[in-house]
């Protein structure tokens, strides 16, 4: 049992616990928190495996600003909200059924999955790499993906313009 | 030494050493935050014509810091039978934790730094966004609409100003082509990036003032309107959380400021015989004492102006400062 390992079954552990508590929390504002420490342990699994530029844009955009909005939505409308779960006793056979069945499916697969060669020299450099694939080999998805943003922002804009231009002719 | 620790191979040994000088370098933080409380008040004191403490520790109040710390561990620790009580216990943790993460990748000097990871930069932007979650829990958890109020201002305003603090480094970027903080400032050899990205530098320190909530922009903890803001119902050694919080912000901030913009450690032309730690040390007493003559001299925005100055100002100047640093890039380097 090396560090690594450790490191991983902490990671996981952290995943997949505050995954299931997400779920099972009643408050809303807890559910989000508790979504921030899953994210957080996937950037974990991230750097574990080279990954750090991912690792990090990822607490940048999902726990940085994704959970925020998240947030600022709960709490700009019902913020002590909570949810009652109303499920019978057949629907949880039925799901855990189905998670028994999904598990030994991936169990099997898994076992006897080979990835070849295993890559060594992940870490070199490989923010450069990115950018680098980025902008020879995928420039019109990246170009694309842009152009989509742009028009995210400006529908926004937009949206947010009428509303005010609406109030403004009430109140007149 | 430190350079040869960073490229060992993992060991139990090695992780205790580590340990240890994280320890350290955290006591150093604790005592830098000491004396900055200290530092502001006397600073501020004689530029309003006041002289600041000068009653607990001799002259020059030495002591006063260290006694009003001791005051706050002493006092009851309180948690409002109202509050959401493990998030109210979790909210001063997940704020200060990212706080003392993020110094890991600055480098003080050739030879005293603790990491050597290719996305410095990055690490420091994302990390530091998990602190806004902190007080925004803190803020919501304590169950009190003053609280909440300045919870969510202050997640707005670190939201907003956040973006225009990115932009501006991108500049920074391009020119050197690394996120590497180390190679970051080794580019700064011959020329601090202060005088090729003077508009980034001006956008950097806005935006680094408005990110750490100080005045003027300290609306989070506007005291005439929100009565103290996202701590109010804190007190006690989770209150000194919340402060440490923006301490050791401050720390960080200078020492990125100085990292980024004024050359690290590197001498100015003929003084190279004075050490690169003190180098550092000199460039980011400026930049802290830079940030106290702010707060001793301007006041309060409006949260109105505040965000349209964001948005309306600062992002438009950090797009243009992009476009020019690209252009400069093409033709220059």
């Amino acid at each position: 049992m090396n560090g690594e390992l450790i490191v991983f079954f902490i990671l996981a552990l952290v995943a997949i616990g505050s995954g299931i508590l997400m779920l099972n929390l009643t408050k809303v504002v807890h559910m989000v928190i508790a979504l921030v420490f899953t994210f957080l342990s996937i950037a974990g699994l991230y750097v574990m495996l080279s990954a750090e530029f991912l690792a990090f844009v990822q607490i940048l955009i999902y726990s940085g600003a994704i959970t925020i909005i998240m947030l600022f939505g709960i709490m700009l409308t019902r913020h002590s909200d909570r949810t009652e779960s109303k499920i019978g006793v057949p629907r949880t056979v039925l799901v855990l059924g189905g998670i028994v069945a999904f598990f030994l499916v991936m169990f099997f697969q898994i076992n006897d999955l080979s990835f070849g060669e295993q890559a060594t020299v992940l870490h070199v450099d490989n923010t450069e790499k990115i950018g680098v694939e980025l902008y020879s080999k995928f420039v019109i998805p990246f170009e694309l993906t842009s152009v989509l943003l742009l028009v995210a922002l400006v529908g926004a804009i937009v949206l947010a313009k009428r509303d005010d231009e609406e109030e403004a002719k009430d109140n007149e | 030494m430190m350079n040869d620790l960073l490229h060992s191979a993992p060991s139990l040994s090695n992780t205790l050493i580590f340990f240890a000088l994280g320890a350290s370098l955290l006591m150093i933080v604790l005592g830098f935050v000491t004396y900055a409380i200290l530092a502001e008040r006397k600073v501020m004191g004689f530029m309003q014509l006041r002289s600041g403490p000068n009653k607990v520790g001799g002259r020059f109040g030495l002591l006063q810091t260290v006694a009003d710390v001791l005051k706050l561990l002493l006092k009851e620790d309180t948690i409002p039978k109202a509050a959401d009580r493990p998030l109210f216990i979790i909210a001063p943790v997940l704020a200060f934790a990212p706080a003392f993460m993020v110094l890991a990748v600055i480098p003080f000097s050739d030879s005293l730094r603790f990491s050597d990871i290719g996305i410095g930069l990055l690490y420091y932007i994302a990390i530091s966004g998990i602190s806004t979650i902190g007080i925004l829990m803190g803020g919501w958890a304590s169950n009190n609409k003053y609280a909440l109020l300045g919870g969510m201002r202050s997640a707005a305003q670190m939201i907003s100003y956040e973006v225009p603090l990115v932009m501006s480094v991108i500049g920074i970027i391009l020119i050197t082509g690394s996120l590497n903080l180390i190679e970051i400032v080794d580019a700064q050899k011959n020329l601090a990036f202060i005088f090729v990205q003077p508009l980034a530098f001006i956008i950097f320190l806005i935006a680094s003032t408005a990110e750490l909530n100080r005045t003027p922009f300290d609306l989070p903890e506007a005291e005439s309107e929100l009565v103290a803001g996202y701590h109010v119902e804190y007190s006690g050694f989770r209150w000194a959380f919340f402060m440490l919080t923006e301490y050791v912000y401050l720390f960080a901030m200078a020492s990125l400021t100085t990292v980024l913009f004024l050359g690290g450690w590197h001498p100015v032309p003929f003084l190279g015989f004075i050490p690169g730690v003190v180098w550092f040390a000199i460039k980011f007493s400026l930049v802290v004492f830079i940030m106290i003559w702010f707060r001793a001299t301007l006041p309060r925005l409006r949260a109105d102006q505040l965000m349209s100055f964001g948005w309306k100002v600062l992002l438009p100047l950090a797009l243009l400062n992009i476009f020019i640093s690209a252009v400069i890039k093409e033709i220059w380097f």
